[in-house]
């Protein structure tokens, strides 16, 4: 992890303001996520008309046979999409647990328990400050990880159903119907998982498009990483100017 | 001159209604009386016509001739016509009984010599005299024109079904009740006996069907016959998908009524468990918004079979048994293997014990959904209340703060670490 020092262009007055910014994500991570958000999305608008097939919404989108059939032959194409991703994600996982490089931010510890604990009592006003949060908070780990089961399942159950006479050669045939009743429902889980806990962090809480930008400026990351902050900025650095640091 | 092109113009403004009237006068009785013939004119047609005035040709006067074993004449074609009247027969029918008469029926026979038979075959002869029972049963008679049948007549298919195929001519019998309009239970045994003289292998299959057999070896009345799914007199083409996915809707007429089901035992769940499995579902979304689309998914009789549905739990033929089940299930899933037909509930909801691995994924959602991602949205709740509880207080104290002009901002305000200047972009976090 590095820390970037950047200043802004220099502007006609002397008040030179140097805004150092944190890299948060890299390139690849950043297209990971773009790519996520847009099968996830195109997924949803064209498996939620088939789950709410009796609604008058729905059925002004499938209306004859073929209608839906494209929106059917969308979803595939957007579950492919889905599966690559995920399949390169995880391949780069185990590429760098093999390597013994993969970064261990994003799992689970006992701080994270802690964490959580400690937010509630602040919430509730019985602690007067939010706990500190590391490069990733229990807020974001929760995110990550629920989403990661949620595909897990979008995506077996989903090739369950689209491929009922090749999955039942091995499995009974009662995984079928399972898998459909999976499938829908999960899909409704995590629509409302996104719209409730993701959209309000990054958007309503505050706006955080670091997954966009790969960056966080320093205030950002003094509020809410602070842990992560100090870590970083404890570190010597050979290009540190002396007065950077605040004890 | 003004005056007068007004008065001539009401003048004939009466003419025009007097003649219209009088047309329409003349073009009624037209329709009552048959074409050129004179004491046909006079023929009453309404049986309250006939009860006041009586019949001006008695049967006995026809009987005179037809009621003569062996009469008969040579058409056109060679074909053979008999014209021999069974009294008996006509008296026993529902005409006869009425006393009608037969020149009601054979309108252009009145006086003797009558005029002889113009069409070229039997089946010429038929067409033309069916079309006397519009003059009574114009109701039927023009359900009939939107059948299959009357298609088929229509573009010259001279054997489509007409009313007399059906319902015979001078032995018609009595087949509903006239007070309920309801069809007697003898009628409903005659009924698959009376399609089965032109569909006789549809006949067949229905005959040993679970429904066929019921009525015709035990007299059942309660199970279907032919028009109960295809319709009486504007019997529709069952091969449309217009028809295919209406279907399930009909099997469900008798299929969700308990009163019907519960004393065989059979579950009246079997359309609600179909329509909420994928496949019902998408033909009752097609049925609503494209009732003449195509559509390959099942409806009831492509697993249970057309006119051979047979029990469930027949061990030769009944679906229950997944080897008979797996053979419709190839219809479409050609690569379905034994474990496939399993994968459709057999209209059971889902239970601990029938299928029970859809029964917990769903209970397991029913206690996941609330608790977690209700939990996630107490916990977001908590969190806008908390942040608008601190500004509103902060808000406060800076107008405090203001009035009391200079004060420096109370210590736990500030944490050491901060500058006054990030405070704003901090907001909420410490207090």
């Amino acid at each position: 992890m590095t820390t970037q020092r950047r200043s802004t262009p220099a502007s006609p007055h002397n008040d030179v303001k140097i805004v150092r910014t944190f890299p948060r994500f890299t390139v690849s991570q950043r297209w990971e996520h773009g790519l996520l958000l847009l099968s996830i999305a195109v997924l949803l608008f064209t498996g939620l008309p088939q789950k709410f097939k009796t609604t008058a919404w729905s059925q002004t989108l499938i209306s004859t046979p073929e209608r839906l059939e494209t929106i059917q032959q969308i979803h595939h194409i957007a579950a492919l999409v889905l599966t690559a991703l995920v399949l390169y994600h995880l391949g780069k996982a185990i590429y760098l647990i093999a390597r013994r490089k993969l970064p261990g931010e994003i799992l689970f510890s006992m701080q994270d328990i802690k964490d959580a604990w400690n937010m509630l009592l602040y919430l509730v006003f019985i602690k007067k400050q939010k706990p500190a949060f590391g490069k990733y908070n229990f807020e974001q780990k929760v995110t990550y990880w629920f989403l990661f089961f949620s595909i897990g399942i979008m995506i077996t159950s989903g090739y369950v159903m689209w491929f009922p006479e090749v999955v039942t050669r091995i499995i009974p045939g009662g995984i079928i119907p399972a898998a459909i009743m999976a499938h829908s429902t999960e899909a409704i889980v995590t629509f409302i998982f996104i719209v409730l806990w993701h959209f309000y962090h990054v958007h309503i809480e505050r706006l955080n498009l670091s997954i966009f930008s790969g960056w966080l400026n320093e205030d950002d990351m003094r509020a809410y990483h602070s842990n992560e902050y100090n870590r970083l900025m404890r570190r010597p650095r050979p290009d540190q100017e002396p007065g950077d640091l605040k004890s | 001159m003004r005056f007068g092109s007004k008065k001539s113009l009401i003048y004939l403004v009466c003419v025009v209604i007097f003649i219209s009237l009088a047309a329409s006068v003349s073009e009624r009785t037209g329709v009552i009386a048959s074409p050129g013939d004179q004491a046909a004119r006079n023929l009453p047609i309404l049986p309250s016509d006939l009860t006041s005035a009586g019949p001006i040709v008695s049967n006995d006067v026809c009987l005179g001739c037809h009621g003569t074993p062996g009469l008969s004449m040579t058409l056109l074609n060679g074909d053979v016509l008999d014209l021999y009247v069974n009294p008996d027969n006509y008296a026993n029918s529902v005409h006869g009984q009425g006393g009608y008469a037969c020149v009601q029926c054979h309108t252009n026979l009145g006086e003797y010599p009558h005029p002889l038979f113009t069409a070229p075959s039997l089946r010429d002869a038929t067409l033309d005299l069916t079309l006397s029972c519009d003059r009574c049963h114009s109701g039927e008679y023009n359900l009939t024109m939107d059948s299959v049948h009357y298609d088929k007549l229509a573009i010259g298919i001279k054997e489509a079904a007409v009313c007399t195929d059906c319902h015979g001519s001078h032995d018609v019998h009595r087949w509903t009740d006239p007070d309920t309009n309801t069809l007697l239970p003898d009628a409903r045994l005659d009924i698959p006996i009376t399609c089965s003289r032109c569909h006789f292998a549809i006949y067949q299959k229905y005959r040993e069907s679970v429904h066929g057999a019921a009525l015709t070896d035990e007299a059942n009345t309660d199970v279907p016959t032919c028009i109960d799914c295809h319709g009486v007199h504007n019997i529709g083409n069952p091969t449309t998908a217009v028809f295919r996915l209406k279907s399930p809707q009909l099997c469900a007429g008798c299929h969700t009524d308990p009163s019907l089901m519960d004393k065989y035992g059979i579950s009246t769940n079997v359309l609600n468990t179909y329509v909420s499995d994928f496949h019902g579902t998408t033909v009752t979304l097609f049925e609503k918004q494209s009732p003449d689309s195509q559509t390959n998914k099942p409806v009831c009789y492509d697993c249970h079979g057309i006119h051979d549905i047979s029990k469930v739990d027949d061990p030769e033929t009944g679906i229950e048994m997944q080897q008979n089940l797996l053979v419709r299930c190839k219809e479409c899933h050609l690569d379905a293997t034994s474990n496939f037909p399993n994968a459709w509930m057999s209209h059971y909801n889902p239970s601990p014990e029938h299928y029970p691995l859809v029964y917990y994924v769903n209970l397991f959602y029913k206690v996941f959904i609330p608790l977690v991602l209700g939990g996630m949205g107490a916990l977001v709740v908590m969190d806008v209340g908390h942040t608008v509880y601190v500004k509103t207080r902060r808000k406060k104290s800076t107008q405090i703060k203001s009035t009391a002009e200079v004060s420096p901002p109370p210590p736990d305000e500030i944490t050491p670490t901060q500058s006054p200047l990030e405070q704003d972009s901090e907001e909420g976090q410490h207090e």
